[in-house]
């Protein structure tokens, strides 16, 4: 008896139904044993047309009062990002609270930031693909989608930080006429350009790949010849020929196994921007580690908030289920802990080396004067995702979502502390000071905020936000398919049934 | 009124096993420039139409070794031979310095290099398809479709359309479009 003659997938209509547990059906196992099968990852019995129509509803009709209200919002901030870059332009650096001796501030602080939130797209997409975790097929799109704002965000930020962002070029190393000068091999900051410019391309490809088949399911709704034309364009064609997905599904998976060591390394060389120096608090070889986890934390945080709202606003609680949810909340633990370990290594080692530099450094940052942002960063990060191990807690979207948000608020503290509290105060007392954001800091990150969702609302207005054939792929035939089977199982006894309706067994 | 000609019959299943099952039925009658459209990428596809594994990444491997090579004479021609500076007292060909861009460039040609091929690939290495434009299969839904092109060398319209039918396919439909065949 396989698992498909027992489907009870077809009675589990939404998440109060989903308890996170396997289904267990007594005696229909092997040898006649229990069978335990997992629970459905969609829910509502849902046909394979149905997740066709559910999905690029959403792309095909004219956008609701609430997302016109969040798209507004979202450009006001935009908005706001662009008045205060033309502003820092126009008068200069010395409108940002950078200064002697705390020389990177705010821009490198939302850069790391931000590069952080980017890096659970492609590790829900690559990662969790080589793992063959499937429930990461309801939320990689979006995920991944998230992953390409976030680095747009993140890109803005090392190039207004230059001082004269007119000579960004400056960075590619080009033949030009000026020797040809080239950039500096030796130095982290060119290879955080070929880090961050290569995971931008590769996570772009790795999505749109993902995106041909869904294309071709546009394209085939659309009823405007235009719109067909784009979209068979945009889908280079896909009629979904076996021939042709041979070769796709061979990309894919080479891609997953080149992008998940690519998401490591991205951070590791962020973070070589720091460790390579001889500040201390910086120089130290806990940093790739430390930071690589940090933004996987912190990305993961940034996906529940993001699918909270999908949840909620855009319908999408048949495909982005409870399950899902708590298995990001598990790894959101799994990670808080994992921060907090390196936190505690931190402390130790500064102790251990018997520098002491190192140690004045790590009781300035907790109990110095930005002892304040290591409090938050520390509750926030490793203290608070603690609820977790609480199953109720897990399932529960509002704390979710609050804990979600905690999480984004105290990994930017922690980029803060890393940046801040070790450059205030290095060697020599006589060069010790402080730093303050400026109002243009705050308003410059508050827009990057307004540059993200503005990207991602018009991102599901236009594109399927859920990958439509890789969740049929995970979806019971027997339920799904939109003609039912010729030859019907046999039908099976009531006993075997555990308790679920033996009609609903049998509807194949 | 234009010509028309036929270019192959469809047929249509409803589930991913009766799928696999007629695939196999019709690799075994000995069709050749057959094709199955599916929404979703069917486990075990390639064996019952008797493919043999994707040669991707291979293309990737060689992509790969190319960004490798690439990226360290690059950085070795700037930093040795074109303009070579002394940082700190540090040899000029400091491999150890070279290794992330080499590490990004590998990924970067690699990755992208096969995603452009399997696209293309998807387009070249297959039998002619009906044009999607023109032609709804239904594929994109909830349709596994049986596709057989009439450039096979077995093609006969009225045989294939029985074939296809003896098969238990829905919904068996002989694809004409406009203009002289393709084959």
């Amino acid at each position: 008896m396989t698992r498909h003659d027992v489907s009870p997938y077809a009675t589990v209509m939404d998440d109060s139904q989903l308890s996170g547990r396997p289904i267990v059906v007594p005696g229909a196992g092997p040898y006649g044993g229990d069978l335990e099968i997992p629970e459905p990852l969609v829910t509502g019995a849902k046909k394979w047309a149905d997740v066709d129509r559910d999905i690029c509803m959403h792309a095909e009709q004219f956008p609701t009062k609430r997302w016109w209200l969040a798209f507004s919002v979202a450009l006001c901030f935009l908005g706001l990002l662009v008045f205060s870059l033309i502003t820092l332009f126009y008068a200069g650096m010395g409108i940002a609270g950078v200064n002697q001796p705390v020389g990177w501030g705010s821009f490198i602080i939302n850069f790391v930031f931000w590069i952080g939130i980017g890096h659970a797209g492609t590790l829900i997409s690559a990662v969790l693909y080589l793992f063959r975790q499937q429930w990461r097929t309801g939320i990689n799109r979006a995920a991944e989608a998230m992953t390409l704002f976030a680095v747009c965000c993140a890109g803005i930020f090392p190039v207004i930080h230059l001082g004269r962002p007119w000579f960004a070029y400056w960075l590619v190393p080009y033949p030009n006429a000026r020797g040809p000068l080239w950039i500096n091999f030796n130095s982290p900051l060119a290879w955080d350009i070929f880090a961050i410019s290569t995971y931008g391309l590769v996570s772009l490809t790795f999505w749109y790949l993902g995106l041909l088949p869904d294309l071709a399911t546009l394209r085939d709704r659309a009823t405007h010849p235009w719109r067909q034309k784009l979209f068979n364009a945009m889908s280079f064609g896909w009629n979904g020929s076996q021939r042709a997905w041979r070769h796709y599904e061979s990309a894919y998976m080479v891609l997953a196994a080149l992008a998940t060591p690519l998401v490591f390394s991205v951070h590791t060389i962020v973070s070589f921007d720091f460790a390579t120096s001889v500040i201390p608090g910086w120089h130290t070889t806990i940093f790739p580690p430390y930071f690589v986890i940090g933004a996987i934390f912190s990305g993961f945080a940034m996906v529940i908030t993001l699918m909270t709202f999908m949840r909620g606003y855009f319908g999408m609680k048949n495909y982005i289920t409870l399950n899902h949810m708590e298995n990001m909340a598990k790894i959101l633990m799994l990670t808080g802990m994992l921060v907090g370990f390196a936190y505690a290594t931190e402390f130790f080692m500064a102790w251990y080396s018997g520098s002491a530099y190192e140690g004045f450094v790590f009781k300035n940052r907790a109990f110095g004067p930005y002892g304040w942002a290591y409090a938050i960063m520390f509750t926030c990060n490793a203290i608070i995702p603690q609820v977790f191990w609480f199953k109720s807690m897990r399932r529960h979207t509002l704390v979710l979502f609050i804990v979600s948000i905690l999480v984004n608020v105290g990994m930017w503290f922690e980029r803060y502390v890393i940046v801040v509290s070790s450059l205030h105060r290095d060697y020599l007392p006589s060069s010790w000071g402080m730093y303050a954001l400026s109002r243009w800091d705050y308003a410059i990150l508050l827009g990057s905020f307004g540059l993200f969702f503005t990207l991602f609302l018009l991102f599901v207005r236009m594109l399927p936000v859920v990958a439509i054939s890789e969740v049929k792929s995970v979806m019971d035939p027997t339920v799904a398919r939109g003609v039912p089977a010729k030859a019907a199982p046999s039908p099976m006894p009531a006993a075997l049934t555990g308790g679920i309706p033996a009609t609903a067994l049998q509807e194949t | 009124m234009k010509p028309t000609s036929i270019t192959g019959v469809l047929g249509d299943f409803h589930g991913p096993d009766e799928a696999l099952a007629a695939a196999a039925r019709v690799r075994s009658e000995g069709w050749t420039h057959f094709d199955m459209l599916t929404p979703f990428a069917v486990h075990g596809m390639e064996d019952a139409m008797g493919q043999r594994r994707s040669w991707i990444p291979w293309v990737t491997g060689g992509l790969a070794l190319f960004g490798i090579l690439f990226a360290q004479a690059f950085q070795n021609y700037v930093m040795v031979y074109d303009w070579p500076m002394n940082f700190g007292g540090k040899p000029h060909a400091s491999w150890p310095a070279f290794v992330p861009i080499t590490f990004e460039l590998m990924v970067l040609c690699a990755a992208i290099g096969s995603a452009i091929t399997a696209i293309v690939a998807g387009k070249k290495d297959t039998v002619p398809q009906p044009p999607p434009l023109l032609v709804k299969t239904g594929a994109t839904v909830d349709r596994f479709v049986l596709w057989i092109s009439s450039t096979d060398p077995k093609w006969q319209a009225d045989a294939a359309q029985r074939f296809v039918q003896s098969l238990g396919a829905d919904d068996v439909r002989l694809v004409e479009v406009e203009g002289a065949n393709h084959a």
